[in-house]
């Protein structure tokens, strides 16, 4: 894998739909929390960032007991801006490329190391199954699924957050993610199976998917 | 290349033990001194006070003693590396005494690079505290954008006024202020190191 990356994993929210009291990062699937799930998947990539806000120092112990060298990022207005903010601070002095993951989102094993092994910018998506979710449109052209657009009523494939972009482009910004993308359209798409968790219905989906083997 | 100058912490961020809880257990006062510290690092006593009363600890022994103990103390030889090589944009900001930490400072080639407070000696001995740095004055006198690295609450002040200000954890917990402004926080010094070489 030649790509320069900057791996940045966004858990600065407060997660407050779920009703949980934490933030979605900490939160336990089947017994270990989102955010170590991610980083066992990994292990091979030596720049992670993970950015906080809420919580910020329960999420540094639980990362730090699982791996030292992480750069911890601030997003200290994580009140009252979206993980496009926190994906902007962590972008600054990054690698050539950022891959952007959200904290709250669980990633089919197999479907991580394809996201891995990718070399170019890409925007993921998968099949729509979560309560509150943004579509992707998307076209093909010599064989090659493109996203062309985001959209909150129609599309294709439901947008999951997971984005491999070059990290000059992602510098600024306060909003969603998709935002900072979006002047950069069209951009190579990559499905993958993941599950968000912004509901405690998406959560119930959630733990089902992992006890279940991923099926 | 970005401009920045970098200032940085001396006790725990770029020594690898707490300077005088590390001194004062060779001295025999360590258990007094080392609760002064854990209080002043939770913010309990102003660090000013703090301070004071830490050198009325080691005001008996003469400062030669001292100098030569900080002198052994030993250091974090990536940040070092780091900032000989970029010597000329590289400070040290520490409230430690000069009469005591001469000899590190100059171990680590920073002598010229150094901002610290100022000890009056008299046969060997402290005779008073002269002055005692004020990061801010520091922070005036710099006058273009900066990166700060630190760990303590009197860094702070320092780490939220830079542009890039850096919480480091390396070798004690990171004080809650500087959790509360820090940009960044990392706790490994390959980390930091390879972090300060991209903002160049």
């Amino acid at each position: 894998m030649a790509v320069s990356r900057t791996v940045i994993i966004s858990c600065a929210g407060m997660g407050s739909r779920l009703g949980l009291g934490s933030t979605k990062a900490l939160l336990e699937i089947d017994g270990k929390p989102l955010i170590i799930r991610h980083l066992e998947m990994l292990g091979h990539e030596s720049d992670i960032r993970v950015v906080v806000g809420y919580q910020a120092e329960a999420v540094i112990e639980v990362v730090r007991k699982y791996r030292e060298d992480v750069l911890f990022v601030f997003n200290h207005h994580y009140r009252e801006t979206g993980t496009g903010a926190s994906v902007a601070l962590a972008a600054k002095y990054a690698n050539d490329y950022i891959l952007s993951l959200d904290g709250d989102l669980l990633v089919h094993p197999e479907d991580m190391e394809k996201v891995l092994a990718c070399d170019h910018e890409f925007v993921s998506g998968g099949i729509p199954g979560t309560d509150d979710l943004w579509m992707l449109q998307t076209y093909t052209e010599n064989g090659r699924e493109f996203v062309s657009s985001f959209s909150k009523n129609t599309g294709t494939y439901e947008w999951n957050g997971i984005t491999q972009m070059k990290s000059r482009k992602m510098r600024n910004g306060t909003g969603h993610v998709f935002q900072l993308i979006e002047p950069y359209l069209p951009v190579p798409f990559l499905e993958l199976r993941t599950r968000e968790i912004d509901t405690v219905n998406d959560y119930e989906r959630a733990l089902a998917w992992v006890k279940n083997g991923f099926q | 290349m970005s401009g920045y100058v970098f200032l940085f912490d001396l006790d725990a961020t770029i020594t690898r033990q707490e300077i005088l809880p590390a001194v004062s257990r060779k001295l025999g006062v360590y258990e007094k001194m080392s609760f002064l510290t854990e209080c002043t690092m939770r913010g309990e006593i102003p660090f000013k006070q703090s301070f004071l009363q830490r050198v009325e600890l080691l005001k008996e022994v003469p400062v030669s003693q001292v100098r030569r103990l900080v002198g052994e103390i030993p250091v974090n030889e990536k940040l070092v590396e780091f900032m000989a090589e970029n010597r000329e944009r590289c400070y040290l900001v520490t409230v430690h005494l000069d009469i005591w930490i001469i000899d590190l400072v100059r171990r680590i080639g920073m002598e010229n690079n150094l901002f610290c407070s100022k000890a009056l000696v008299k046969n060997d001995h402290i005779q008073d505290v002269v002055s005692i740095v004020d990061k801010n004055a520091v922070m005036n006198q710099i006058r273009l954008p900066f990166v700060a690295v630190g760990d303590g609450n009197h860094d702070a002040e320092m780490i939220q006024a830079a542009e890039v200000g850096i919480g480091y954890g390396g070798v004690r917990q990171v004080a809650p202020a500087v959790l509360a402004c820090a940009s960044h926080v990392v706790y490994q010094e390959e980390k930091l190191a390879e972090f300060l070489e991209r903002l160049l």
